[in-house]
C-alpha cells in the first residue's frame, strides 16, 4: 500500500510580498491569488520530477473571494466602469488557477470555501484514488479591514501551503524527498505547516 | 478502479425554466428557451439585457437562500420514502456555488437595508451550514467553489463522501443568482451576447447570464430501487493556460473527460450523448469542439447543450444540466440545443438542434468547464 508524505510545508503573510520576485505578471494577481502563489514557490518544489497531468491542487479560501469582490464592487463606478481583470479573481478557484498557469500544472483541481479541515484528507484521497502522484494543498485566509467589518471577523492575510506525495513501498523509494508521513488524524493544516516550517528553520 | 455505489434518488429546481422538475422537463421536451430582457434590475454597463431568470418575486436580500432552499425541499421530498431509512447523522451536504448571496454586498454598498442571514449567506461556507442544520443534513458539509465546475466537483465530492462510508445520502446543492454583479463583471469582459447566447452557432458571440437553485439526492445504492441512474465516474484537470480563456487546442477537456472514462471503466464509444458546457462564447464552443473531437474522433456521440435555454447559472450550471441529462436518460430521449439555427464550423456534426424521442441512454457524459483553467467531465450510467 501506498503512504503519503507531507514532502514540504510553507507559511507566507503579505509583509513577505514586497520581497517576491515570481515574474512579471506576479503584481497584477489580486491578493488571495498572490499569497497563495507564493505560498506555494516558497515550498521549492521541483515539479520537473512530477508529470504534470499527475499534480493536483487543492485550495481552500476561509472567506471565500470576499475581499477581491469587495473591492471590484466598490471600482464599479469608476471612470472606465468595472475592472475586467479584478472580476476574473472574484471567484476562490482563481488562485489554484494561477498556481496551474505558474507552475504548469494540468492535473485535478478542488477548491472550497471556509475552514482547512478538510484539505489535507481530499488532498490524499486524490492520491490514494490515482488521480494524482502529488497534491499541493493551499489555506489561504485574506479578509481585508473593510470585509472584516461586513463579516465580523478579524482582518487577515496570509497562506500556507505544503506539498503531498505519494511513497511507494513496494520499491522503497519515494518520488522525491520526503519528509513527514501524513497521519489518519492530521487534519489541522495550518498548524502542520507552522511546525514542519519551524523545525525546517531550525534545523 | 472501484465501482461506484452512487446513486441519484431525488431532484429539484427553480431555473428560467420554470419552478419545479415538472416544467424543466416539459421545457426539454419542447426545446425552449427561457431567456428574457432582465427586469430585475438595469444598467447602463450592461452588454446586454438577455439572462435566465428564474420566476416570481422573492426575496430581493437574500435570493441564494431562497433558489438553494426551494430546489433542496423539491429534492428531499421527491426522495422521501428512501430518505425515511436514512438517520440525518449520516446525510451530509455539499453546496456549489461561486457568487452565494452576492445580493448582501450590493445591498450594503449601497447603504441599503440588509438582513444578519441575508449577510450571513454572503459567505457561502456558512450558506451551506444553514442549508444542512435546515434540511436535517448532520452528516459532513462541504463548500465547493471551482468556477462553472463547481456543480460537478459537488457531485464528484458527494460521491466520495458516500464511497468513503462518511454518509449514505448526500444533498448536492448549486445556486448562483443573477446580480448587478455578475451581469456587470460579464459585459466588462464583453463576454455577453446582446442577441441572447446561441450555443455552437455560426453567428454565436457571447453568453447569458442565469439563476438556479438546484438540488440532487445521492444515495448508496441499496437505499435505491430498480432503473438506478450512477454516479459512474469524474475526471478533472486545468488548462494552465489563462485565466479567463480555456486552452486553445481543447487539450485540457480532453483529458478530464479521458480521466472521467477511465474512473467509469468506459470507452468513448459506450458514451450514448455528451451534454456539453456550451456557453455560446467563441472561445469555449470551439475549444469544447476540439476536445471532443480529440476523444471521439469522427465518431462523437450527439452532442446537445443547455444553456440557451437557462442561460449560464455558474455554480448551479453542473447540477441543473445534470438533471436535465437524468430526465433524459428516465424518459428515453435526446434533449436539443435551444437557440442554436446555423451550426458553427468545426462543431461537432452530431450537435442536435431539436429533441430526438424513442432513445434509450444508458452512459451519458457531463462537461463543463470555467474560469481558471477548470475542466470537469461526469459521467453518468443507467442501470
Amino acid at each position: 500500500m501506498n503512504k503519503i508524505f507531507i514532502a514540504a510545508a510553507a507559511v507566507v503573510s503579505s509583509a513577505d510580498l514586497p520581497a517576491a520576485r515570481l515574474g512579471p505578471r506576479f503584481g497584477r494577481l489580486d491578493l488571495q491569488s498572490r499569497l497563495a502563489l507564493l505560498a506555494v514557490a516558497s515550498l521549492k518544489i521541483n515539479f520537473g520530477g512530477f508529470a504534470r497531468d499527475r499534480t493536483g491542487i487543492c485550495l481552500a479560501a476561509s472567506a471565500g473571494s470576499l475581499t477581491t469582490d469587495f473591492n471590484f464592487w466598490q471600482g464599479r463606478d469608476s471612470v472606465g466602469g468595472p475592472s475586467p481583470t479584478l472580476f476574473a479573481y472574484t471567484l476562490p478557484s482563481s488562485a489554484a488557477g494561477e498556481i496551474a498557469i505558474h507552475f504548469g500544472l494540468t492535473g485535478p483541481n478542488l477548491c472550497f470555501v471556509g475552514d482547512d479541515k478538510n484539505l489535507l484528507s481530499e488532498a490524499a484521497d486524490l492520491i490514494r484514488r490515482d488521480e494524482a502522484d502529488g497534491c499541493l494543498c493551499v489555506f489561504c485566509e485574506v479578509v481585508s479591514a473593510e470585509v472584516a467589518k461586513i463579516i465580523s471577523s478579524p482582518p487577515a492575510a496570509t497562506a500556507c501551503a505544503l506539498f503531498l506525495q505519494r511513497m511507494n513501498l513496494e520499491t522503497g523509494v519515494a518520488i522525491s524527498g520526503s519528509l513527514h508521513e501524513l497521519q489518519e488524524f492530521d487534519r489541522d493544516m495550518k498548524s502542520r505547516c507552522a511546525l514542519i516550517s519551524r523545525t525546517k528553520s531550525a534545523g | 478502479m472501484r465501482e461506484s455505489r452512487v446513486v441519484i434518488a431525488g431532484c429539484g429546481a427553480i431555473s428560467a425554466a420554470g419552478c419545479g422538475i415538472g416544467p424543466l422537463y416539459a421545457a426539454l421536451k419542447k426545446n425552449l428557451s427561457g431567456l428574457r430582457p432582465l427586469e430585475k434590475f438595469d444598467s447602463p454597463r450592461f452588454q446586454s439585457k438577455m439572462a435566465g431568470a428564474a420566476p416570481g418575486i422573492f426575496d430581493d436580500e437574500n435570493p441564494a437562500w431562497f433558489l438553494a432552499a426551494e430546489a433542496l425541499q423539491q429534492a428531499r421530498e421527491s426522495a422521501r420514502q428512501i430518505l425515511a431509512e436514512i438517520p440525518a447523522e449520516r446525510t451530509g451536504l455539499v453546496l456549489a456555488t461561486t457568487k452565494a448571496n452576492i445580493a448582501a454586498l450590493e445591498r450594503i454598498s449601497e447603504n441599503r437595508p440588509c438582513s444578519v442571514i441575508a449577510r450571513r449567506h454572503l459567505q457561502a461556507n456558512l450558506l451551506a451550514e444553514d442549508l444542512a442544520k435546515n434540511f436535517g443534513a448532520r452528516g459532513p458539509v462541504q463548500t465547493v467553489s471551482v468556477a462553472c465546475v463547481s456543480g460537478l466537483a459537488a457531485i464528484s465530492q458527494g460521491e466520495k463522501l458516500i464511497q468513503r462510508g462518511e454518509a449514505d445520502a448526500v444533498f448536492i446543492v448549486g445556486v448562483d443568482c443573477l446580480s448587478e454583479f455578475v451581469v456587470a463583471g460579464f459585459s466588462a469582459l464583453k463576454a455577453l451576447d446582446p442577441a441572447g447566447c446561441r450555443p455552437f452557432d455560426a453567428a454565436r458571440c457571447g453568453l447569458s447570464p442565469g439563476e438556479a437553485g438546484t438540488a440532487i439526492v445521492l444515495v448508496r445504492e441499496n437505499f435505491a430501487a430498480d432503473g438506478k441512474i450512477k454516479i459512474r465516474g469524474f475526471g478533472g484537470s486545468n488548462d494552465a493556460n489563462h485565466l479567463t480563456g480555456p486552452s486553445r487546442d481543447g487539450s485540457g477537456l480532453a483529458q478530464a473527460v479521458r480521466s472521467a472514462l477511465k474512473s467509469a471503466n468506459l470507452p468513448p464509444d459506450e458514451i450514448d450523448f455528451v451534454h456539453a458546457h456550451g456557453t455560446g462564447t467563441s472561445y469555449n464552443d470551439a475549444m469544447e469542439s476540439l476536445a471532443l473531437k480529440t476523444v471521439f474522433g469522427d465518431a462523437c456521440p450527439p452532442v446537445i447543450g443547455a444553456k440557451g435555454m437557462l442561460g449560464h447559472t455558474l455554480g448551479a450550471a453542473g447540477v441543473i444540466e445534470t438533471i436535465c441529462c437524468v430526465l433524459a436518460m428516465q424518459n428515453d430521449f435526446l434533449p436539443g440545443t435551444p437557440r442554436l439555427s446555423v451550426l458553427a464550423e468545426g462543431a461537432p456534426k452530431s450537435l442536435l438542434r431539436e429533441p430526438r424521442f424513442g432513445v434509450r441512454l444508458k452512459n451519458v457524459l457531463k462537461l463543463n468547464t470555467g474560469f481558471g483553467g477548470m475542466n470537469g467531465a461526469l459521467i453518468l450510467s443507467h442501470e
